[in-house]
């Protein structure tokens, strides 16, 4: 079937293809992500049986496609779903077990009036630096004593020991001195290491120190119990967070992720002022949309019609002039937005320019408006483009022929060029509703969501369940992934239900056809 | 294609944002600890949309993570550090420092050191991202106390500070001579130059609509109010909430007294403050060392004092505290506790950090000498006397959005200081339950 240069090129790039594949697949394997091997290894056997053979033409083409959907859509709403069953957030990151250590870590303290000892860290003679047993050679700072320190404890050294003026062993028999890079290779070992000695154990601190430290913290694996030895307290596991056994006072700073089931789903459901927030959130975020490409697309019609008018002179001109807005980032214009918004005269150009004192950003109504009025300057020049581009495909022969039957201007505008405009536009007018359905940028630059009415800080009057779900998230006080991605949830069905009966309607619209 | 384009945009845009608001002088939002945490959201915010988190250079053998303005500096005692111990040093910028290390170690791949300031501390410590310093008890003593206790958590040490900030009065010497004893005298001679067509604003506080729990504090704690109870230690107790106490409520009452008279208003952000303060409209602003470049640059002849009195009570701000920290995942553990411990407690580095920033040094020694030559240094410090470090406790980041609100709500006279404070102490309340 092909020539086989041809076939000498695709091998090699199926080749290529497989050694990628197998370099990510070792990058995976370092770190230790057993199932990503096998998602790699399962891509690279689709690659071979639909490219090496000829057994599945269409799915050549449909391969890559098939394999960025899932990578960039699927997966992270599997991702986002996942999450949402959790309680991933600040203080909920890692493992019940890397708390523990963590915590008990943490809990080193220096004991009060113990020496600090010079130190240097050695393997006795004959092992290897990157594997031999730690011992930690000690110069007591009050009569520099010297000692070895391993985890069995301390026994003094003299033989053939030299110190550096600042007391640190330089040199003693049968131990190799480990260099700064070695010793920093075993970093893991030392944190590891603690000397038993009088009242602690003696940690390193860097490269050259060792203190006298001891742990406060205790975790009793039967009992499945963190203790605090200074004061007895005891603390026991309770959502994902040791908490004290007797009730009083606070829980350990550090807790661990876990599956939490429905719970997010039910708190913002049933937290009275996450459902009114939600509810008043929504009913905006049906707004917002609707009038905003309601306005955008009525200007943006407009101006489309006045300036396909021939007897407008210098059309190119006006239509740059009228794209400006769609030319400039969109933060900047919010920004710039923003503070002609304010209410001070002095700093607010619209109210300084009309002599109002309307408190645009401070007043829950007129906040609504602000946005609405800075989303069609942003959004109106796009409109104007696909409408002009949408009436210049309009034949001249269907308005000839209506103006021959005796229709005013009027009317040819609004049987024959609308619906034939919408057709062309309808799929994008739902495409700007579902947009500026977490028009993010917008809310969060111009108001953050606020005012926020009613002695809270939760849910702001402008908010949109993205913006929302973000300050949830990360924006808020302690963020909490796992509840964020519930909102996530409600989010996305409410989105997919929209954007399916807009779809719906617009397919309506091609009946004119 | 629309929503790519104005998607593009928007990110391209608040990436840019992001770099202008950080990157831009030596006194914007990663280099000041007041920044960072009034406008936590801001920061945080922006930053995960847009900007890439360092990646960890792995063919060294100490990373060190921070933001732009810092890093000459560090990497000048960094490679000095490296010659020492014949090893190489990475210094990366980082435009968010406290969220790309938060994730960065979560995910295994962080640095082993990082700049910031104190207040991340106990969200650090809650996410098992940083571990203690162990700082000798006589290197300990070359810091002021209060620095010192802001290093800690637990009454454990987790960095080396290098740097102090607080707010004061910075005063426009042209419109405003003596340095203010009371805040009556503020607003008395700031109305006047008002009402004389000299100033618009009589004092620049910034409030902005969604409010500044930072700026607004030192008029709840100048009545014996402000954010929590201490424990007889000197640590801030997460179960004692004190934003709604009758001492707070003092204090609102002075901020709704000024909202309504309409000296601070909710239309004044931060940039509003600069604005006006570097066009010489206003005799004084209530803000701290970031605020001296602009001004200076300006050509503002400025000088600083503390804060007033406020009905003859004595107005205290939050300190704050900039300094070293050592990764918990730190690969290098071992160099990165020699450098934190054994450099930055160096007089030289202070001093070059201080060129920098601005702002006066931790350590005693470095401070002292600096302070003798720029009496700008000397007058943050003396700003700062008294001054409770900010809270580094996670209950913290409960604190910052309601109280700030709380505040805007009662200048702009939407409720008053007894109802919206005992609200946002509620608010608070749940928050710290909720997150644990």
């Amino acid at each position: 079937m092909t020539k086989s240069p041809w076939i000498v090129v695709k091998w090699v790039a199926i080749a290529a293809v497989l050694a990628l594949l197998v370099w990510i697949a070792g990058k995976f394997a370092a770190a230790g992500s057993l199932w990503a091997v096998v998602g790699v290894a399962f891509i690279a056997m689709c690659v071979l049986a639909i490219y090496g053979t000829t057994r599945a033409v269409p799915l050549k083409y449909l391969f890559p496609g098939l394999f960025f959907l899932v990578a960039l859509q699927i997966w992270p709403i599997i991702f986002t779903i996942a999450t949402s069953f959790t309680n991933y957030g600040d203080g909920h990151m890692g493992t019940k077990e890397e708390s523990v250590k963590y915590l008990i870590a943490q809990s080193v303290r220096e004991v009060e009036g113990a020496p600090r000892y010079a130190m240097s860290v050695a393997v006795p003679t004959g092992a290897d630096v990157t594997t031999g047993t730690i011992t930690l050679l000690l110069t007591d700072p009050k009569d520099g004593a010297t000692y070895a320190g391993t985890p069995d404890g301390l026994a003094p050294i003299t033989d053939g020991v030299e110190k550096s003026p600042t007391g640190k062993v330089t040199k003693a028999n049968g131990f190799t001195i480990l260099n700064a890079r070695e010793v920093n290779a075993r970093s893991e070992d030392l944190s590891a290491l603690a000397v038993p000695t009088e009242g602690g154990g003696i940690k390193t601190s860097g490269l050259s120190e060792a203190f006298v430290g001891k742990a406060s913290m205790q975790y009793d694996a039967a009992a499945d119990r963190m203790i605090d030895t200074t004061t007895g307290k005891r603390y026991l596991p309770q959502n994902a967070l040791w908490v004290p056994e007797d009730g009083q006072g606070q829980s350990l700073t550090s807790g661990w992720q876990e599956n939490v089931g429905l719970r997010n789903y039910t708190e913002a459901l049933t937290n009275e002022t996450l459902r009114n927030g939600f509810l008043k959130i929504l009913v905006w975020n049906l707004i917002f949309p609707l009038v905003s490409v309601i306005s955008t697309f009525l200007l943006g019609m407009g101006f489309a019609l006045l300036f396909n008018d021939d007897r407008i002179k210098a059309k190119g001109a006006w239509r740059s002039l009228l794209i400006l807005p769609y030319a400039l980032p969109g933060f900047v214009t919010a920004l710039v937005w923003r503070q002609m918004f304010n209410q001070d005269p002095n700093f607010g150009l619209i109210n300084k320019t009309f002599g109002w004192s309307i408190d645009w950003l401070g007043d829950p109504t007129w906040a609504k408006v602000a946005i609405l009025i800075t989303n069609l300057w942003l959004g109106f020049p796009y409109m104007f483009l696909i409408c002009t581009g949408a009436l210049q495909s309009v034949p001249g022969d269907v308005k000839e022929a209506a103006k021959i039957d005796g229709a005013s201007g009027f009317r040819t505008i609004r049987s024959i060029v609308m619906p034939l405009v919408l057709v062309a536009v309808g799929p994008l007018l739902v495409a700007s509703y579902a947009f500026n359905f977490n028009n993010f940028a917008l809310i969060y630059l111009l108001t953050n969501g606020g005012p926020f009415e009613g002695n809270q800080t939760q849910v702001g009057s402008t908010d949109l369940l993205i913006t929302y779900a973000f300050r949830l998230a990360i924006g808020g006080t302690t963020p909490n992934f796992g509840f964020a991605a519930a909102i996530s949830m409600f989010i996305f069905i409410i989105v997919a239900l929209i954007s399916l009966q807009g779809f719906r309607s617009t397919a309506s619209l091609e009946d004119v056809n | 294609m629309h929503m790519r384009v104005y998607g593009a945009a928007a990110l391209a845009g608040l990436s840019a944002l992001v770099l202008s608001a950080c990157g831009g002088s030596t006194g914007t939002a990663t280099s000041t600890t007041a920044a960072t945490t009034a406008k936590a959201a801001a920061t945080t915010a922006a930053a995960p949309a847009t900007t890439g988190a360092p990646v960890r250079d792995a063919a060294v053998d100490l990373v060190i993570w921070c933001d732009q303005d810092r890093k000459p500096i560090i990497d000048k005692y960094a490679a000095a550090f490296g010659a020492e111990q014949g090893i190489k040093v990475a210094v990366q910028v980082s435009t968010d420092v406290r969220k790309d290390f938060k994730d960065a170690t979560n995910a295994g791949k962080g640095p082993d050191v990082i700049v910031g300031a104190h207040d991340w501390l106990g969200e650090l410590v809650q996410n098992q991202a940083v571990k203690p310093v162990n700082l000798s008890p006589t290197d300990q003593a070359k810091f002021p106390a209060e620095a010192m206790a802001a290093a800690k958590f637990n009454g454990q040490v987790y960095g080396v500070p290098y740097a102090v900030e607080n707010i004061g009065i910075v005063r426009n010497t042209a419109l405003a001579p003596d340095a203010p004893k009371t805040f009556e005298e503020m607003v008395t001679k700031g109305t006047q130059l008002v009402k004389d067509g000299k100033a618009t604003n009589a004092v620049l506080l910034t409030v902005s609509k969604t409010g500044d729990a930072y700026h607004s504090y030192p008029f709840l704690k100048a009545f014996g109010g402000g954010v929590f109870a201490q424990k007889p230690n000197g640590d801030y107790d997460p179960t004692k909430v004190i934003v709604g106490s009758p001492e707070s409520i003092l204090g609102g009452e002075q901020l709704a007294k000024l909202g309504k008279d309409g000296i601070l208003s909710t239309n004044v952000d931060g940039g509003i403050v600069d604005q006006v303060f570097d066009a010489g409209k206003a005799p004084y602003a209530m803000t701290g060392p970031w605020a001296v470049e602009k001004a200076k640059k300006a050509g503002i002849s400025y000088a600083i004092s503390p804060l007033p009195t406020i009905a003859g009570k004595q107005m205290t701000p939050f300190l704050g505290v900039q300094m070293f920290y050592v990764s918990a995942k730190a690969k290098n553990d071992a160099f990165a506790q020699e450098f934190v411990t054994k450099y930055v407690t160096r007089k030289d580095l202070q001093i070059d950090m201080y060129n920098i920033g601005k702002r006066p040094p931790a350590l005693t020694e470095a401070y002292t000498e600096v302070a003798a030559k720029d009496a700008d240094i000397k007058a943050w410090f003396e700003a700062g006397k008294g001054a409770l470090p900010m809270p580094n406790i996670p209950a913290m980041n409960s604190v910052w959005g309601p109280l700030g609100q709380a505040t805007a709500d009662i200048i702009a006279q939407k409720a008053t200081a007894a109802d919206r404070l005992k609200a946002a102490q509620t608010e608070i309340e749940a928050n710290i339950v909720k997150a644990g």
